[in-house]
């Protein structure tokens, strides 16, 4: 746990202590998902390898394993949802905008009361109701997605403001507290990180192995052939958004645990963040391919470079120079695999 | 030019084609689909690289390199898709690309205006204001304001692709009457119609493209006899076989009726009723209506007035779900915008009609799919044989198949085939139309649209022939032949 | 758009839930606290007799933050105070162009007084200026204009004291612990006053040779990357003896983050005077022992100072006649000792 990592360069993603069902199923997936995952896997060993030989006794140890994976946790469950939207050829800009009107509204005095369902009812319905109005719009009213949702985004940050009048609310249901500290850890695994998990098998599943996953693939790739094919690209459009909003929901619900409040500050940026990890990840922009395992690395790696440098103390500024770099990097990769794999 | 020669894959558009076009003389350019024209038209704008052949403009050979490189010469082209900014101004339109500057500044606003009133006076019609967005103008207006760009150009030559495909009787006079002031003028025309009265009209020359080569060049275009032109357009060199027909029509109830169905704008009423195991051609030029009235009765655009009966059963207007449930299935005109994924296997674009037959609880089996999307491309021997391959990678031909498997599939009992040969090489054309009949001697009926006549009349067991959004003739294909339709469908009378 | 039965009927019951999720929904916006926790009860500085009546414009940045909500509420509750006062208070803009137009439309409604909180100084120096030509008064509240003569009194908080106070505080606590290490979280890093903060931090540290600081992340002034930063730097700290946080807004994230990772070998000190921070000093359970006031109530000052500029009237407690020209407030240490007296300024 504290030897210096000379093996590093060519070791694995995070090492083997992992929490077991958190990580054990990704590598593998990864694997035979295609080779943009491969190339971001080894994006994230090199990471882990800078990592490991800049702070070998801070870096790879349990502690930061948990703590990388359960700050990926909110924003890759945002993720996971704007893959679905992405692969559909949307795109939604309302994310964060929505997660945190969610923590808000879920985190009133009056939601308080009703306890620890309350705000997780709350969180997850007022995440939905979004993705309804986003869907609605787009599938049923004809709007383009860009400005559909750059409309809920205005206005989902003004009612989050509204709501809070610009102070913080802070929780005092215990038992949702109680979910973020170590002591509910099961095996080492913070239920965040579960959730997270649980979420991201779930959307491989059905992004791969569902009816509705295929469906979605084909509006994507060519929504008028999809259209005369005899889908009904209206409704799949409309349940899309619905589970990006339901995504939301859960995230916003994990982030009230994690930080203890609702700000109306939350969220703040996640649509970028998101779009990022997803594209990163190989998910065209254009749509018609999506891949859940590689979103779920592209945030990994986001957060693993923010970790690496905030471990070795580095400045705001150069946190994000370095993202700007990688994101490019990554893409660059990407391009070239998948060109010498493909021809 | 001279023997111009152009290759896409799999296809030899144009083979060793010769054009001679002289100062101030209208030239036109005929023939059937896929006779080139639309190739050599590029070539001359400089849009496509020949392969081969010279250019000579003027005495000197040159290479037109770009399509800036043609306007620089003087060559403009007015293509039949409009190629306007409908966001834009007209006077915007009419300079885009070579603005007005002064000092390095674009001049907007009076002077680009002024300069294009002048240009939309000349071409008789100064109501068209220089200011107003060309997407609210209408289809004929936007013809004048594409034309004004064309002439704010130091022009010598223009090139018109069917001008008066969307404009009405007098509309169509004023075409004329500028095409007789631009000629006055010294500049060159090469026209492009369909219509023979058109062309014995305005034409000074004719040039007949088929199959990629020139038959007859400088014909005179007044005294040809139309019977000589349709003989030169029509005879072939590449017969295709045809599978033979059944002997006696079959007997059995209509599975789709077709009942006074009409859209405003695009076609009259129809009527049509289609049997089990027909084939029903419908015959017409671009423009008649034809591909419209498939998409309308597949609901994909939905109707003015009429109705579509499936097995007795009314079709929700425009709903390509009902349709589809009630067992309609198109292979669309433009396969690879609207028929098919590009990105996806054979397998997922075969399966992507039928997804919920494998739905166990919303859980896709993607066993089943494999296999039964496999023994439909196998039983249309589809190329290859690998239900993993990209649809992209896949010819025109086996592309075209894999629509087809994807309605074998869905078990579909009415097949709307909508240009099921575009794009596909002669070779895998005679497989294709094996496959459709086979299709039909199973079971299924067929309606078929094609803007190649032979095409239609081999294939098909009844035809009609559609003329500007009407249907002027139905007959059974055995009793019609080439002249006759092509007689029909450019004069739109039964003469000759 | 549902076209078979079940459809619709599956549509119908969602229907239903929805609507009744919404009915209980909406009811759930209410943040009516049981009791309101704002600001001062104290005395007001000038005189308290009414005299002529005075119209005050207040223009302030939008208020989504606890501290500038603060802000708004002091200035409000403070007017309300004063029979002879009307306040003309318009609607929040981080926007400069949309912050210039609401201060324009005040000077055109000929106010006697102007409270201007910019969002940006240096931008709404022109209009500062315009005001002042147009025979208006302005007081600049917090962030300064570019120039003197765009105002005629400024009053704000210190931030290069919050820091020198913070590090004050904390190597008093560490004086006699030798090696000792403090880590800083700091707000957002593109911020002047953030820089401000870390200078009057690190300039009272060299006062203590023994204390050394060993790291300092930025945070965003949210509680979300409060807690964000705060982990990283727990992991990256396996020991240290106090940290300093910029802002008690991003403080709750950072407890939260402290809590979650097991800590309490350290103390803390916040910054800006949260309610929250105010009660975990007063409970004293935890690592955080002291907050730096930034405190809010200078809001209410600057409507006393406006008032007294419409009545002509100077400061009791001066013998000057006029107020003066810049008002620069103590960052006072809030520790469990002195909590009471300033627990009613505490926002939330």
């Amino acid at each position: 746990m504290t030897q210096p990592a000379s093996e590093a360069p060519q070791a694995p993603p995070p090492p083997a202590v992992t929490p077991p069902a958190a990580k054990a199923a990704r590598p593998a997936l990864g694997l035979r998902a295609d080779v943009r995952n491969l190339s971001l896997l080894g994006v994230l060993a090199v990471l882990v390898a800078v990592g490991g030989i800049t702070k070998p006794e801070t870096f790879l140890d349990t502690s930061n394993l948990q703590l990388v994976l359960t700050q990926a946790s909110v924003i890759g469950v945002v993720t996971v949802g704007m893959t679905f939207v992405i692969t559909s050829g949307g795109i939604d800009l309302s994310v964060g905008a929505i997660v945190a009107l969610a923590s808000v509204w879920a985190t009133t005095l009056a939601t308080q009361e009703y306890g620890f369902a309350g705000i997780l009812f709350t969180a997850v319905v007022v995440g939905v109701g979004c993705g309804l109005v986003n869907g609605l719009l787009i599938a049923y009213g004809g709007m383009v997605p860009f400005i559909a949702t750059l409309a809920m985004l205005a206005s989902a940050r003004g009612l989050a403001l509204q709501i809070t009048d610009g102070k913080t609310q802070i929780v005092t249901v215990q038992p949702v507290l109680d979910l973020g500290v170590p002591d509910s850890y099961l095996l080492g695994v913070p239920p965040l990180v579960l959730v997270f998990a649980v979420v991201t098998v779930l959307g491989w599943l059905l992004l791969n192995r569902t009816t509705f996953g295929r469906r979605t693939v084909a509006v994507g790739g060519n929504a008028e052939a999809a259209r005369l094919a005899g889908i009904d690209v209206r409704r799949q459009r409309l349940y899309l958004y619905l589970l990006s909003g339901l995504c939301c929901g859960i995230a916003a619900f994990l982030l009230i645990v994690l930080s203890g409040s609702g700000q109306n500050t939350n969220g703040n940026l996640y649509e970028l963040d998101a779009i990022a990890a997803a594209i990163i990840g190989g998910t065209l922009l254009s749509g018609g391919r999506g891949t859940i395992v590689g979103s779920v690395l592209g945030v990994l790696v986001f957060t693993t470079i923010t970790n690496i440098f905030a471990l070795n103390n580095l400045e705001s500024a150069v946190q994000q120079i370095a993202k700007g770099a990688i994101i490019v990097a990554a893409v660059l990769v990407q391009r070239s695999t998948l060109r010498n794999g493909e021809t | 030019m001279s023997g111009i020669t152009k290759s896409f894959p799999g296809v030899r558009a144009l083979d060793g084609v010769d054009l001679d076009v002289q100062a101030g003389e209208v030239h036109c350019l005929l023939g059937q689909n896929g006779a080139g024209k639309s190739t050599l038209i590029k070539v001359l704008a400089g849009a496509h690289q020949p392969d081969d052949g010279r250019i000579t403009w003027r005495g000197e050979d040159v290479a037109l390199k770009s399509p800036i490189a043609a306007m620089r010469l003087g060559i403009a082209t007015i293509y039949q898709e409009l190629d306007l900014v409908e966001g834009l101004s007209v006077a915007e339109n009419v300079f885009l690309g070579h603005e007005p500057t002064a000092a390095g500044f674009v001049v907007r606003g009076r002077g680009a205006r002024r300069s294009a009133s002048a240009l939309l006076r000349r071409l008789g019609h100064p109501e068209i204001d220089p200011g107003r967005r060309v997407g609210g103008l209408s289809a004929a207006q936007q013809q004048i304001v594409s034309m004004a760009r064309a002439l704010s150009h130091d022009v010598r030559l223009i090139v018109m692709d069917e001008p008066s495909a969307a404009l009405d009787p007098d509309e169509t006079d004023n075409l004329f009457r500028i095409v007789a002031d631009l000629t006055a003028a010294g500049v060159a025309v090469v026209y492009i119609s369909h219509r023979l009265e058109e062309i014995r009209r305005i034409g000074d020359r004719v040039t007949v493209l088929k199959d990629g080569r020139a038959v007859a060049g400088g014909l005179p275009a007044k005294d040809t006899p139309t019977r000589d032109i349709v003989a030169m357009m029509t005879g072939r060199n590449v017969e295709y076989v045809f599978p033979d027909r059944p002997a006696s029509p079959p007997d059995t109830a209509p599975v789709l009726r077709v009942e006074g169905l009409s859209r405003e704008g695009e076609f009259a009423p129809v009527d049509l009723e289609l049997r089990p195991g027909e084939i029903l051609g419908l015959a017409g030029l671009v423009g008649s209506g034809r591909s419209e009235i498939l998409e309308t009765v597949y609901g994909a655009r939905k109707p003015t007035t009429g109705r579509v009966i499936v097995d007795g059963r009314t079709l929700k207007p425009g709903s390509v779900r009902s349709a589809v449930r009630a067992g309609l299935g198109l292979a669309p005109e433009e396969r690879k915008a609207q028929g098919l994924l590009m990105l996806e296997s054979v397998t997922r674009n075969v399966s992507v009609s039928s997804l919920s037959r494998f739905s166990r609880g919303g859980w896709l089996d993607r066993g089943a799919e494999r296999r039964d999307a496999r023994r439909a491309t196998r039983e249309l021997s589809l190329r290859p044989d690998n239900p993993d391959a990209r649809i992209r990678t896949l010819s025109g031909g086996n592309q075209q198949k894999a629509v087809l498997a994807r309605w074998l599939l869905r078990g579909c009992r009415v097949l709307l085939l909508d240009e099921p040969t575009r794009g596909v090489d002669v070779g895998a054309r005679a497989e294709l139309y094996a496959v459709i009949r086979r299709l039909a001697d199973d079971g299924l009926a067929v309606l078929l649209v094609s803007s190649e006549v032979p095409e239609v009349l081999g294939l098909a067991d009844r035809v009609l022939v559609l003329r500007e959004g009407r249907v002027v003739h139905t007959a059974p294909a055995g009793e019609l032949d080439e002249h006759r339709v092509l007689d029909l469908v450019m004069e739109g009378s039964p003469s000759s | 758009m549902p076209e078979i039965p079940a459809t619709s009927r599956r549509g119908l019951l969602f229907g239903t839930a929805a609507v009744s999720a919404g009915a209980l929904l909406t009811a759930c916006t209410s943040n009516e606290p049981k009791s309101a926790g704002t600001a001062t009860g104290n005395a007001p500085a000038a005189d308290d007799k009414p005299g002529k009546p005075v119209t005050i414009g207040f223009a302030g940045p939008q208020a989504d933050h606890g501290w500038l909500a603060a802000i708004n509420a002091n200035a409000k509750q403070r007017a309300g105070k004063y029979s002879d006062v009307t306040l003309e208070i318009t609607e929040g803009s981080n926007d400069t162009a949309a912050q210039i137009g609401q201060i324009q439309t005040l000077i055109n409604k000929k106010v006697d007084v102007l409270v201007i909180l910019p969002a940006d100084g240096k931008a709404l120096t022109q209009v500062g200026l315009q005001a002042m030509k147009a025979g208006i008064p302005v007081v600049n509240l917090d962030r300064i204009f570019a120039s003197p003569q765009a105002y005629r009194c400024w009053i704000g908080g210190d931030n290069y004291g919050m820091g020198l106070n913070a590090g004050r505080f904390i190597g008093e606590q560490l004086k006699d612990k030798p090696n000792a290490k403090v880590i800083e979280l700091a707000g957002m890093d593109n911020l002047e006053l953030t820089k401000q903060r870390t200078q009057g931090f690190d300039d009272a540290l060299k006062n203590y040779p023994n204390i050394r600081k060993v790291a300092r992340q930025a945070a965003e002034f949210t509680v979300e990357s409060g807690q964000a930063k705060m982990a990283q730097l727990l992991q990256a700290q396996k020991q240290f003896d106090a940290l300093w946080n910029h802002d008690d807004d991003q403080g709750v994230g950072a407890l939260r983050a402290i809590q979650q990772a097991g800590r309490d070998d350290f103390l803390m000190v916040g910054g800006a005077g949260a309610k929250s921070a105010m009660d975990a000093i007063k409970a004293d359970n935890g690592v955080l022992k002291a907050t730096v006031l930034y405190p809010p109530t200078m809001a209410a000052s600057a409507i006393d100072l406006a008032r007294a500029l419409g009545q002509g009237k100077g400061i009791g407690g001066m013998a000057e006649l006029e107020i003066p020209a810049s008002v620069t407030l103590y960052s006072a240490v809030v520790t469990k000792d002195n909590v009471d007296q300033y627990l009613p300024t505490g926002f939330s």
